[in-house]
């Protein structure tokens, strides 16, 4: 239930002027992208409306969601190395924002663990973000959370096209990582969690 | 809470072995056996273990619902603390609603609210937080524990939604206690 109060301060965050909208969008459709890859297994599955056989299928049919995943955690990784090093942080925050890497990171790795097992090799993460002129707290505090809101939504929207179930397990928690941060995040910047 | 549920669980265990379906919860196990009993036989029920996880899931949520109006019927929570309250109990409404529907159209027969539960002494907003974060937490863990067993793509879709709302409402109640929200779950 929002109160017309809630949805105002929201509405009123929303509409705050944000410094990195461009790279953000370009992450996003990045995303996009590279999930597309792993669309045949999708398409297979509502062809011919039967999930079973698709589910223990080939791992193969993981790759595009994997590949972006990674990169959406290469990029958080690289965002909050780029917060931590602002020098901007109180030491508070500074502490949370490293606990928050170290998911990142945990994820990357076990992302890239299971690359590895299907002869992949995963990337790393790429030479340069744009993550805008940071300077405030609050301006890191909005990168993070920009970040994080765009990776719930896209573990959100691609969790039922993951075929294996140990990715889709890992998937789900990796999911609640994201909404943990998210939730957190937005209560530090007095965005409404509810 | 703990108490009803393992209660449940020796009951489940004694009527029903077989299909005594077990959610870890956060160290806990959650018996899902005497809820999925009322899981119907006939013929026509699609994806039965689903349905299982699904009724479980309903379980949790009607007894949320019942803790949450447990604690606005207090009168103990604060104006802002009360806001919450309804707007969580409002998403596990919605989550109720979203598995009857779900269970409904695979065949299954949606487990009913207990006619009561016992939440314990209820004495101060700190107890209702308490309580209502050790529901979150069980929650999320049983959509966690359970998200991969689901096989059919379209309940999986619906749950994932569900997932979110629990992580976020735990992770709410949690700084209101101030407990650590930066440990990560082991996975």
């Amino acid at each position: 239930m929002k109160t017309e109060t809630s949805l105002k301060e929201q509405k009123d965050w929303l509409d705050m002027p944000k410094n990195d909208d461009a790279s953000h969008g370009t992450a996003r459709r990045e995303w996009m992208r590279l999930a597309g890859t792993a669309s045949a297994g999708a398409l297979l599955y509502l062809v011919t409306g039967n999930p079973k056989p698709l589910y223990a299928q080939s791992k193969e049919g993981d790759l595009g969601i994997l590949t972006a995943a990674l990169y959406l955690e290469n990029e958080a990784v690289t965002a909050y190395q780029a917060g931590a090093e602002s020098k901007l942080l109180s030491a508070g925050v500074l502490k949370v924002a490293v606990a928050f890497q170290s998911d990142h990171k945990y994820h990357r790795d076990g992302i890239s663990g299971v690359l590895k097992s299907l002869g992949v090799t995963p990337s790393g993460p790429e030479k340069k973000y744009d993550f805008g002129h940071l300077r405030s707290e609050n301006d890191v505090l909005r990168l993070a959370r920009d970040r994080e809101h765009g990776a719930v939504q896209a573990y959100a929207t691609l969790a039922s096209n993951i075929l294996t179930r140990p990715v889709l397990n890992f998937g789900a928690n990796v999911l609640a990582d994201e909404v943990r941060h998210l939730t957190i995040l937005n209560s530090v910047l007095g965005v409404p969690n509810y | 809470m703990l108490n009803e549920i393992l209660k449940d669980e020796k009951e489940a265990s004694k009527k029903q072995f077989s299909r005594r379906q077990v959610l870890k919860a956060g160290g806990l196990s959650v018996a899902a056996g005497a809820l999925a009993t009322a899981l119907p036989v006939a013929a026509e029920v699609k994806y039965g273990g689903d349905l299982a996880i699904l009724n479980v899931a309903l379980g949790l949520e009607h007894q949320a619902i019942a803790a949450y109006d447990a604690g606005a019927k207090s009168k103990l929570l604060s104006a802002d603390q009360l806001k919450i309250a309804l707007s969580f109990q409002t998403d596990h409404k919605r989550h109720r609603d979203a598995l009857i529907h779900y269970i409904h159209h695979f065949g299954g027969t949606p487990v009913d609210a207990k006619a009561s539960y016992d939440f314990g002494t209820i004495t101060s907003a700190t107890d209702i937080v308490k309580l209502a974060q050790s529901l979150e937490d069980g929650a999320e863990n049983a959509y966690l524990a359970n998200a991969a067993k689901l096989e059919n793509r379209e309940i999986l879709n619906a749950a994932v939604p569900i997932l979110e709302d629990e992580v976020r409402h735990n992770t709410v109640f949690k700084q209101l206690l101030g407990l650590d929200v930066t440990e990560r779950l082991k996975y």
